[in-house]
Parts: structure tokens; C-alpha cells; sequence
């Protein structure tokens, strides 16, 4: 077996086709006629710009506007006088096309490979990509052709080049194998948008195999086989089947209302870390924004972040949503997130230590700025805010009362603002679950984040591996402490969340719809599985299976009996 | 000559796509236009130069446009940035 990176989900199982690399060396020539040298290298050119717009019109009819432009921005790099400019320049100085095209690419590719940062570094594959199209015209190579190629084809290469991915047609193409690239690379964006199993970063696997091997990819795993014996070839069989009902039964929930079996509704939110975030978390078709993380403002800075700065962050992400709500968490930083131009103290304990809503109330002006930001997003749609790390009334009343004031303050500035803004206070502590009936005459909605609340109340560092046994949201204390939060929330009248992992978790789903739990925050990937589970249970059915599970002594047990009921 | 300081918005910066529009766009003009950034200069009409300027999300930029067209130029070129450069 061999492993790479996981960057399109499914299962591929074909007959290879290998995409060697050409032998593109040549023999630098004194050329006399430069002018027929000119046009000989133009020819060249034109015809790649031409080939490559019609590619990318292809590409934008058949995956998508942004990977179109990758390909139409390679037309436009050599059409570009800093570089067809310069090669005619050495031709005119006797250089034959092959050289100037080289020297001038190269030059490139040491600027850009020399920059720091990745988003130019990984410019250098599209300028040897552009150069080795031309080197190949230039040269008369005739290239595989992708397009065509078998149905049931699974594509093996050191590397797949936009130009190369772009051509491949989903019907024919049921994997794809490389030895370089990553999450991000041009290959993977558009596997995943053809839906084309594909795991990068495999290492040798060009050498290890042959035209029409048999090869199982596992885009989900990252995992290989070449020429697999035929109990392993039976299982992936039938788990590839297995992926693709469920993705055809998950896309009967787009667009559907999140209900239980017998026609509760809830609220199936997401989790996003930055502005853009929203963008997917729409396109995955979540009901809002259950958790916004802001940190990203401050982290990604070498300085704090400005009102206006993060008045832009929030309102992009507002708009974005179009009317569905979106829940802001304030800073929470402290912990295991440090930020170092704040220059926060070490500290022994950094998770009991003076971190999110303690680090906001200590540093007032810190937090003011962050609060009008989110405040005057509200006036573009629908915002909460959301108090991380909560532990005493007294926090929550006194960002309340930070809030009214700057509305106060906004209404005599002429802001305009939602008046009605929901103040809301995360429960992830032992003391928050505690005294969540205090909380909840104070917020306006709770949101339970399993993660800290498990370390918490468990008493478990999450990053310790010879503690993680511990660390589960199964346990009997947490458990409770979800159960009571929720009652506690009921009892006021105010709705509930969570937006920790559990909340996609197809063995506590169940619980937290006998919790009547009223909005669930997930991974944005995660809206249509989460939306598929919650419509197998009834309230009944959940409602039993909670009372037995409740009685339950060790985490061990609870989670066998939900294991058993589970349904996916 | 007319300039104007302006921020880049999107948030991966001065990457090929808006590189590639962006050099498109002012190309159509008639007059010099080049972005000055972090004490270097850099031609507009050239995706390349955009590219290998390494402006970030955040970076603060001149716009100078020099020319027969400069006015419209300046304009078209700032909201175009401004707006995200369709990020």
C-alpha cells in the first residue's frame, strides 16, 4: 500500500495511464534569419494561446469561472511583453526560440521561487507549465491525449499541470495519482470540483506502476493500491459503491429545511474562520453562521486590527449571508492561541489562565473596537454576539453593558445598527453549565462548545496524548452538563446551539435532539450529512434511546449502545 | 499625471487571476499606468511585474496613471481594486 494526501473524496478504482515526462532538451542554435526564427516562435505561441483560451471556455462551461481564468491568465503571461517581448529580443540577438522562450521562463521562476510567499511560489508551476507547452510545439512533441482517454482511467503522473487537469473529462477519468501537489493545488480544486477521487503527494508512484495496472485510490484515506489482491479489490468495490449512494442520497437534502422524522425543525448552521469561509458555508447550503471565529483578524496581523479593518471582515460575511443569521464570537485568544505583537504574558496554566472573555474585559479598548465593528455589521443583516470562555454573570452583564452604551453612542453618531442585537454567551466551562440558569436570565441564547467544555469538565489537556482516553463529549458528566444546559435554556425561553464537533457527531445527534437541542453549528462539508442523520430520528426514538444512554455509568457503555443505534 | 493611494482588499493578494484582469484592463488605455509598492515601480499593463510585486491583502499601493486617457484610467483601475478585484 502506499500513502499521499487525501484531496478528493471517493473511491477510484481503473486501469492506469501514465503521463511521463517528455524529454524536452534541446540544442541551442546561432539562428541568421531571425525574422523566419520570429515567426516560427509566434506560430508557436498562438497556437498555444489558442488551444488554451478554447480550453479554458471548455473549462468555464463544464467546472467553473476561477478555473477558467487560471488557464486564460497562462495565455495572457506569455502574451505578456515582459516575456514574448523580451524572447523576441534575444531571437533578434540570434538566440533561436528554444533558448529565449527558456531563458526568459527561468528567469521567472527564480524570481518567483525566491519570493516569500506561497501564493506567488506556487506561480512557478503555471510559468514551467506554460513553458513546457511551448518547448513541446516548439519541438513538434505530440502530447497523451487526456481528453480521450479509456473510460475507467485512472491518471498516474509526477504532476499534473493546470493545462492537464483542465482537459480531463469525469466520465472517462475515475482517479487521480501524483507524486507532488497538495490540498491547495490547482489539481486538487479541480478534482474536487469534477468529483474525481484523487491523492497527491504519493511518493515513486510513477516508477510503481505500469500502463493498465489495476490501482484503488482512496480519496477519503489517502491510501493506494497497486494491483491489489481480490478480497481488497471486493471490499473497495463495495465501498466505493457505498460512497456513491451516500452521495446521491445526500443531495436529496439540498436546499431541504433541516427536520427531524417527524417534522421537527431545527437549525443546521456553520462554523466559519474567515469572511470568504461564508461563501462555502452557503454553498454547502448551511442555515446561517453558528459560529464566526474573528481571530483570524488578529492573527493574520502584525498589528491589532482597526475598526474599519474589522467593520469590513464582518460585513462581508454579513452580506454574504443575505439575511440568515450569523453569530460572532468575540476574541478568543489566550490559551493555546497566542498572538505575539499583543505580547501576552506566559503563563503557567494558559488554559485556566487569562484567555478570551477575561483578556476582552482587561483590555477594554481591545474589545470596544471589536464590539462597534460587530455592531455596526448588524445593520446588513442578521447578527449575534456570541461571549467566548463565559464563567461569571458579571461577564456577560458587563459586555451587555459595553454593548448598550456603543449603541447608545452609535444612535447619537447616526450608525445605523440593529437595535434588537442579540448578546448570546458560549457555555464551555464547568462554571457556566453550573450556573447556566443565571446565564440564561442574562443572554439571549446559549451555545454549547463541546470542545472546551469536555477539557473542562473532564479536566483534560486535549493536546496531552497520555490523557485523550478521557477526552470525550460521551462522557456521563458531560453528557449531564449538555442535558442541564439545555434545560436551563428551555426554562428561560432562549434557544440553544452548539457549535463544537459533537454536533455533527452521528452518535450524539440523537441526544441532542431528545435535549431539544435548537440549532446545530458544523463543519461546513458537513450540512447535508448532518441534515441526512438528524431526519432519521423522531423525537421518540431519540427521547428513549437519551433515557437509557442517561443511566448509563462509563463512557464506554454509553457509546456501545449509540453505536448500536446509530443510523447514517 | 493623476494618482491615487489605494489598499488592496482580497484576501490572497495580488494573485494571477486578478493579475491577469488587471493587465488586461489597463492595457485597453492609452497611457502609462504603473503601481508604485514598497519603493519599487511596477508596470500595470504586465501580469508578470503585477505577479512578482508580491502585494498582499492589506498592502498599501499608488496608482499613478500618465497620459492621454489618465482620468478614466485612474478611475476604472481604483474601483477595480477597491471592490476585490473579483475575489
Amino acid at each position: 500500500m502506499y500513502k499521499g494526501i487525501a484531496v478528493s473524496r471517493g473511491i477510484g478504482i481503473g486501469s492506469v495511464c501514465r503521463i511521463v515526462k517528455h524529454d524536452l532538451s534541446f540544442e541551442p542554435r546561432r539562428i541568421e534569419d531571425t525574422e523566419a526564427e520570429k515567426e516560427r516562435f509566434h506560430k508557436a505561441i498562438d497556437a498555444f494561446v489558442d488551444e488554451t483560451n478554447a480550453m479554458a471556455e471548455d473549462v468555464r462551461k463544464r467546472i467553473g469561472v476561477k478555473e477558467a481564468e487560471i488557464l486564460r491568465g497562462h495565455a495572457v503571461m506569455i502574451s505578456d511583453p515582459a516575456m514574448s517581448g523580451e524572447m523576441d529580443k534575444m531571437i533578434d540577438q540570434g538566440q533561436c526560440a528554444e533558448a529565449a522562450l527558456s531563458a526568459v521562463c527561468d528567469m521567472f521562476i527564480g524570481m518567483f521561487s525566491r519570493m516569500d510567499d506561497d501564493n506567488m511560489r506556487q506561480r512557478v508551476s503555471d510559468i514551467a507549465d506554460v513553458k513546457t507547452s511551448i518547448l513541446k510545439k516548439l519541438l513538434g512533441i505530440e502530447e497523451i491525449d487526456i481528453k480521450n482517454v479509456a473510460p475507467g482511467t485512472v491518471l498516474v503522473s509526477s504532476d499534473l499541470t493546470p493545462s492537464m487537469t483542465s482537459q480531463i473529462v469525469k466520465e472517462n477519468v475515475t482517479g487521480i495519482l501524483t507524486e507532488t501537489g497538495g490540498k491547495t493545488s490547482h489539481s486538487a480544486i479541480l478534482a474536487r470540483a469534477l468529483e474525481i477521487p484523487a491523492v497527491l503527494s504519493v511518493p515513486g508512484i510513477v516508477d510503481a506502476v505500469k500502463d493498465r495496472d489495476t490501482v484503488i485510490l482512496d480519496g477519503t484515506e489517502g491510501e493506494v493500491f497497486v494491483n491489489p489482491e481480490g478480497d481488497v479489490l471486493s471490499k473497495y468495490m463495495l465501498k466505493r459503491e457505498e460512497f456513491i449512494r451516500r452521495q446521491a442520497e445526500l443531495k436529496n437534502y439540498v436546499g431541504k429545511e433541516t427536520l427531524t422524522a417527524d417534522g421537527d425543525r431545527v437549525e443546521l448552521f456553520c462554523n466559519i474562520g474567515t469572511p470568504r469561509d461564508a461563501k462555502k458555508a452557503l454553498k454547502c447550503d448551511g442555515e446561517g453562521i453558528g459560529l464566526f471565529r474573528t481571530e483570524f483578524l488578529f492573527m493574520d496581523n502584525t498589528r491589532l486590527p482597526s475598526e474599519d479593518e474589522q467593520f469590513e471582515a464582518y460585513r462581508e460575511a454579513v452580506e454574504t449571508m443575505a439575511g440568515r443569521p450569523v453569530i460572532i464570537r468575540t476574541l478568543d485568544i489566550g490559551g493555546d492561541k497566542d498572538i505575539p505583537y499583543l505580547g501576552l504574558k506566559k503563563e503557567d496554566n494558559p488554559f485556566l489562565g487569562f484567555r478570551a472573555v477575561r483578556y476582552c474585559l482587561g483590555n477594554e479598548d481591545i474589545c470596544r473596537t471589536q464590539l462597534r465593528a460587530i455592531i455596526r455589521s448588524s445593520a446588513f443583516g442578521k447578527v449575534r454576539i456570541m461571549v467566548p470562555l463565559v464563567t461569571t454573570v458579571d461577564e456577560i452583564r458587563s459586555i451587555k453593558r459595553l454593548v448598550s452604551d456603543i449603541k447608545e453612542d452609535f444612535v447619537k453618531e447616526g450608525i445605523d445598527h440593529d437595535t434588537d442585537l442579540e448578546v448570546g454567551c458560549m457555555i464551555e466551562t464547568a462554571s457556566a453549565s453550573l450556573i447556566a440558569d443565571l446565564l440564561a436570565a442574562e443572554a439571549d441564547f446559549f451555545s454549547i462548545g463541546t470542545n472546551d467544555l469536555t477539557q473542562y469538565t473532564m479536566s483534560v489537556d486535549r493536546g496531552n496524548p497520555s490523557v485523550a482516553y478521557l477526552y470525550s463529549p460521551f462522557q456521563p458528566s458531560v453528557l449531564r452538563s449538555i442535558r442541564y444546559i439545555t434545560e436551563c435554556a428551555h426554562r428561560a425561553g432562549i434557544p440553544v446551539g452548539m457549535c463544537g464537533e459533537a454536533a455533527a457527531d452521528p452518535l450524539m445527534i440523537p441526544l441532542l435532539i431528545a435535549f431539544g437541542l435548537d440549532e446545530y453549528s458544523v463543519n461546513p462539508v458537513l450540512v447535508l450529512t448532518a441534515r441526512s442523520i438528524i431526519s432519521k430520528w423522531s423525537k421518540k426514538e431519540a427521547d428513549e434511546l437519551a433515557r437509557r444512554v442517561m443511566e448509563l455509568s462509563t463512557e464506554e457503555e454509553i457509546t456501545a449502545v449509540l453505536r448500536e443505534a446509530m443510523k447514517e | 499625471m493623476v494618482s491615487r493611494n489605494l489598499t488592496i482588499k482580497n484576501e490572497e493578494g495580488m494573485h494571477m487571476r486578478p493579475a491577469s484582469q488587471l493587465s488586461q484592463m489597463a492595457s485597453a488605455f492609452e497611457c502609462d499606468i504603473k503601481i508604485n509598492f514598497n519603493g519599487g515601480t511596477y508596470d500595470c499593463k504586465s501580469i508578470m511585474f503585477l505577479m512578482s510585486a508580491c502585494m498582499k491583502c492589506g498592502s498599501d499601493i499608488e496608482l499613478v496613471c500618465d497620459g492621454k486617457d489618465e482620468e478614466k484610467a485612474l478611475e476604472e483601475i481604483s474601483s477595480f481594486i477597491e471592490t476585490g478585484m473579483g475575489d
